[in-house]
């Protein structure tokens, strides 16, 4: 009763298309951004922001990117991660070689560089489809990775491509504190989400979604398949560059290539499965859920086998969250397939009606 | 040139190992349409139990006959809990599975039969062949050809399996299409199991094979990963195409390892090595480009 | 009801198709008017989708001729037939079945649409502008087509009909010059038939769209064709005004009358 569209009329196309047209939505989206903004920095600890947000924002950026090439274009892809390393390398590297540059433009830059990459990588997909093409990211995943660590020159000739980010310097103001970070990269997510749900929503989404539900009738519709798959594989590496500039310079600080790896690619998929293929906000749940699983497993574990009185060493619980993470891959394909994301609409969809039965 | 014939027969042999995984998602995707991208980790699953159960007190006979069991068993649960219920949905959602498949037989398995990695004996040495190394001065691996014998034999089986028995049409009839299959009577279940079964005794000896070689231990789980470019090179639902791929990345592997890093340390400094990681991807990749469904893989024509 | 049609606007000269050794068409020749609604039809396997595929570029042609407007066409692209103003529907429905009717009917628009990707992250200016523009003609599309209460409904939750006609939309709402169909009323009851059949006049009157169409419902094809094409086994067995063809022997011997 609460969450009702009747009464809300819309009486032109304009309000029609808007992003959030019922009323409760909009309220409910003011009321996020207010605390994201200034409740957040006011009431959480350090360790809130170093641990669990500022990484949970940079990954819901990098699933955001992958959502785009594998939920709303189609194109399966296994390599994000190395998409996430060439940006991290990339801004380090014009940091260090350009002088004076601000760190936005870095980011930026960095951005463009994992999309060019990107590009190179999804030259293929126009020739290859479906698990063929999964194979293709994975050769982009260990060769770039391998790149990064066999050229000397990427990582300022450190020894096993270690690098250690610069300082963050945003208008004469030194960032340092976990908060000013936290503000920076919320800001920067904020925008890239709002400028995915745009693209999403519009001609460029749709001819994504053509290429992914019937490629050849889009052809004969008149979309040019070759510059629409370029186009996503170059905006998902730009949302996956920008994430990993982020994820070295406001989250680790320091990085190498084997950070990089398969097994944080395949997160960034669970995190799009989970969370919903093909829905923005489902990469927002699904990055919160694989982030905070394992925090939560770390804590309810030794406590239930504390409860039946069973040994328990940390090997355990290691091998007990990769068995959680395939059970729920499992369970949420067979469940719910559009993940999160739609079991968040159908408890709006029961919204409309609590209190009242039916 | 003894020693690139070295390398290279250690890479044909080392590629027939590949194969043996390999054949594992050809029969599966032959006779479901399904990527099992678990089959690495049933490649583990299976050499973890035959010395778990070793472990356990029991002569390597029964370890094997037992671990067959457990791995027909898991098929056929995997196929009446997951994939039945699946039936509806694209194929990227099985593979999608199948990987949620994998991270649970990873999670699994090491913590029934321990993680640590242990070796497994099965008699055959890891020597090079005496004859050899003194007339050639190669050095041949016992146990490698003792391996590659068991895996060509093996996929001649199979590819008469598939070809002259009823079942083995049937498998044919269902991996074309099930709604065809069901509506003629193949009972979907029961095959299923079958092949599933089957593929946990490839899966078996492949175990068996790697495990005694490189010792039983998490890496094997990446031996999946090395069967992609295989499965790419030979098709995706080819049996001799799978041992032919095997060897061909096998042998490519481990000659770019040897003699490429040189030349290109030469030309550009630095080092080179660790190409064996990406190579066999690259490969396939370029392979791709050129004929999308491999060696021996059905060209697949769209009707519009 | 006087009809003006005009010249010939497609005229295909000596189309040979071969799929590896199967021959799909063989040395088949037939114009088509302005204005007109063109049948083409024959037993299955005869080789209508085919041509069709080769009228809009999914398929080239081995031997022949395409003349577009007088000029000779070059090897084609698929999507060169939407830049020419071709639009087609298929014999199974290709609808994009993950996106709302509305999304695909807009997806038409898409040759019209001039804005880039950075415009349309960006919303506010010209890409908010060509979207409520294009939502105006769609929903004109919608309107025609009496199919306003399913807008939001992803497609593939309809009812076969419905899909049908959606894909009916999808190629109106690229104001097409020529529409090729591909057995419209395939699988529809006599009332939906009947609709369909409206539609597609009313389409022909209204805006003057010359129809090239696939179809086996006799009764439709006499009724509301202009000329017939008769295909039988690659070949062209008949061609004229549906009287004539009506009563050609060749034609009534493989598809009206005695079986093969």
């Amino acid at each position: 009763m609460l969450y009702r569209e009747a009464g809300q009329f819309k009486t032109s196309y304009a309000a029609d298309q808007q992003l959030f047209p019922i009323r409760q939505d909009r309220i409910g989206l003011i009321v996020l951004l207010a605390i994201a903004f200034l409740g957040v920095p006011l009431l959480a600890s350090e360790y809130w922001f170093s641990a669990i947000l500022i990484p949970f924002l940079i990954f819901a950026l990098a699933a955001l990117g992958l959502n785009i090439l594998t939920g709303y274009a189609g194109q399966l892809s296994l390599g994000s991660a190395a998409f996430m390393a060439v940006g991290a390398y990339a801004a380090y590297n014009f940091q260090l070689r350009v002088e004076g540059i601000p760190i936005l433009v870095s980011f930026i830059c960095a951005g463009l560089t994992a999309a060019g990459v990107g590009i190179l990588f999804g030259l293929p997909s126009l020739r290859i489809k479906g698990f063929y093409l999964a194979v293709a990211t994975l050769a982009a995943q260990f060769f770039i990775v391998w790149c990064l660590t066999k050229f000397p020159w990427l990582s300022n000739n450190s020894s096993s491509g270690v690098i250690s980010t610069q300082k963050l310097m945003l208008f004469g103001h030194e960032l340092n504190t976990p908060v000013e970070k936290y503000l920076l990269v919320l800001s920067i997510v904020v925008f890239m989400a709002l400028g995915a749900k745009n693209m999403v929503r519009s001609t460029t989404g749709r001819a994504w979604m053509a290429v992914r539900d019937m490629d050849v009738a889009a052809s004969v519709i008149g979309i040019r398949l070759m510059p629409t798959k370029l186009l996503a594989f170059a905006v998902s590496s730009f949302y996956c560059g920008v994430a990993g500039a982020l994820y070295a310079f406001c989250y680790l600080g320091s990085v190498e290539p084997d950070g990089f790896s398969l097994e944080m690619s395949f997160k960034i998929l669970f995190m799009i499965i989970i969370g919903g293929v093909g829905s923005i906000m489902g990469s927002f749940l699904g990055a919160a859920f694989i982030l905070l699983l394992p925090i939560f497993l770390d804590i309810a574990l030794p406590f239930f086998a504390g409860l039946v009185g069973l040994p328990f060493s940390s090997a355990t619980v290691s091998h007990i969250q990769i068995l959680v993470f395939g059970a729920l891959i499992m369970f949420f394909l067979i469940v719910e397939p559009h993940g999160l994301a739609r079991l968040w609409q159908i408890a709006k969809e029961k919204l409309r009606l609590w209190p009242f039965p039916h | 040139m003894n020693f690139f014939f070295e390398v290279l027969i250690g890479g044909l042999l080392s590629g027939v190992m590949y194969a043996l995984v390999a054949l594992g998602f050809v029969l599966i995707y032959k006779a479901s349409g399904v990527f099992n991208f678990a089959q690495g980790a049933m490649v583990y699953l299976a050499a973890l139990s035959v010395v778990g159960v070793m472990e356990w007190g029991a002569p390597l006979w029964l370890a094997v006959i037992l671990a067959f069991t457990i791995m027909t068993l898991f098929g056929i649960a995997t196929e009446k809990f997951v994939l039945r219920k699946l039936v509806n949905q694209p194929p990227i959602a099985l593979f999608m599975a199948t990987i949620g498949l994998a991270f649970f037989i990873e999670g699994l398995a090491p913590m029934v039969f321990g993680s640590e990695p242990r070796a497994l004996e099965l008699g055959i040495v890891d020597e090079p062949i005496p004859w050899i190394l003194d007339n050639w001065n190669m050095v041949i691996s016992k146990f490698d050809l003792v391996a590659a014998g068991v895996a060509s034999l093996l996929v001649a089986t199979l590819a008469l399996f598939f070809q002259y028995t009823r079942i083995g049409r049937a498998l044919r009839a269902v991996a074309d299409d099930h709604q065809a299959a069901l509506s003629i009577g193949i009972p979907l279940q029961n095959i299923w199991a079958i092949v599933w079964g089957v593929a946990g005794f490839v899966a078996l000896v492949a175990g068996m094979m790697w495990g005694a070689r490189n010792g039983v231990q998490f890496a094997l789980t990446f031996t999946a990963l090395k069967a992609l470019p295989v499965l790419i090179l030979g098709g995706f639902t080819s049996v001799p195409g799978a041992i032919v791929g095997g060897l061909i990345i096998g042998a490519s592997e481990k000659l770019a390892e040897i003699y490429i890093p040189p030349v290109m340390q030469d030309l550009f400094g630095g080092n080179f090595g660790g190409i064996e990681g990406w190579f066999p991807y690259v490969l396939a990749l370029l392979f791709l480009l050129v004929r999308p469904e491999g060696l021996f893989g059905e060209r697949h024509i769209d009707r519009v | 009801m006087s009809k003006k049609i005009g010249d010939v606007i497609l005229d295909l000269q000596n189309i040979s198709l071969r799929f590896g050794g199967v021959k799909a068409l063989t040395d088949i020749s037939f114009n088509v008017k302005e204005h007109e609604i063109r049948a083409i039809i024959g037993p299955n396997g005869a080789g209508k989708s085919s041509m069709l595929n080769v009228i809009n570029g999914v398929y080239h042609p081995q031997e022949g001729k395409i003349f577009w407007h007088g000029n000779e066409r070059k090897k084609m692209e698929p999507h060169m037939a939407a830049q020419q103003n071709i639009a087609r529907t298929f014999q199974n429905i290709a609808l994009f079945k993950g996106m709302t009717v509305l999304d695909n009917i807009m997806t038409g628009r898409i040759t019209k649409m001039k804005a880039n990707f950075v415009e349309h992250a960006l919303w506010f200016g010209r890409a908010r502008k060509e979207e409520l523009e294009h939502r105006q003609k769609v929903e004109e599309v919608i309107d025609f087509l009496e199919i306003q209460h399913i807008r939001k409904t992803p497609v593939g939750r309809l009812p076969y009909g419905l899909q049908k006609r959606v894909e009916l939309a999808r190629a109106l709402a690229a104001e097409p010059s020529m529409l090729l169909l591909d057995e419209p009323m395939a699988g529809m009851n006599v009332e939906e038939k009947q609709d369909m059949c409206r539609f597609i006049l009313d389409v022909n009157d209204q805006f003057g769209t010359t129809i090239v169409l696939i179809e086996h419902d006799m009764g439709v094809v006499m009724d509301i064709s202009d000329r017939v094409v008769v295909l039988d086994y690659g070949k062209k067995i008949g061609d004229g005004v549906p009287d004539e063809v009506k009563n050609n022997e060749d034609v009534i011997k493989a598809y009206l009358g005695a079986g093969h």
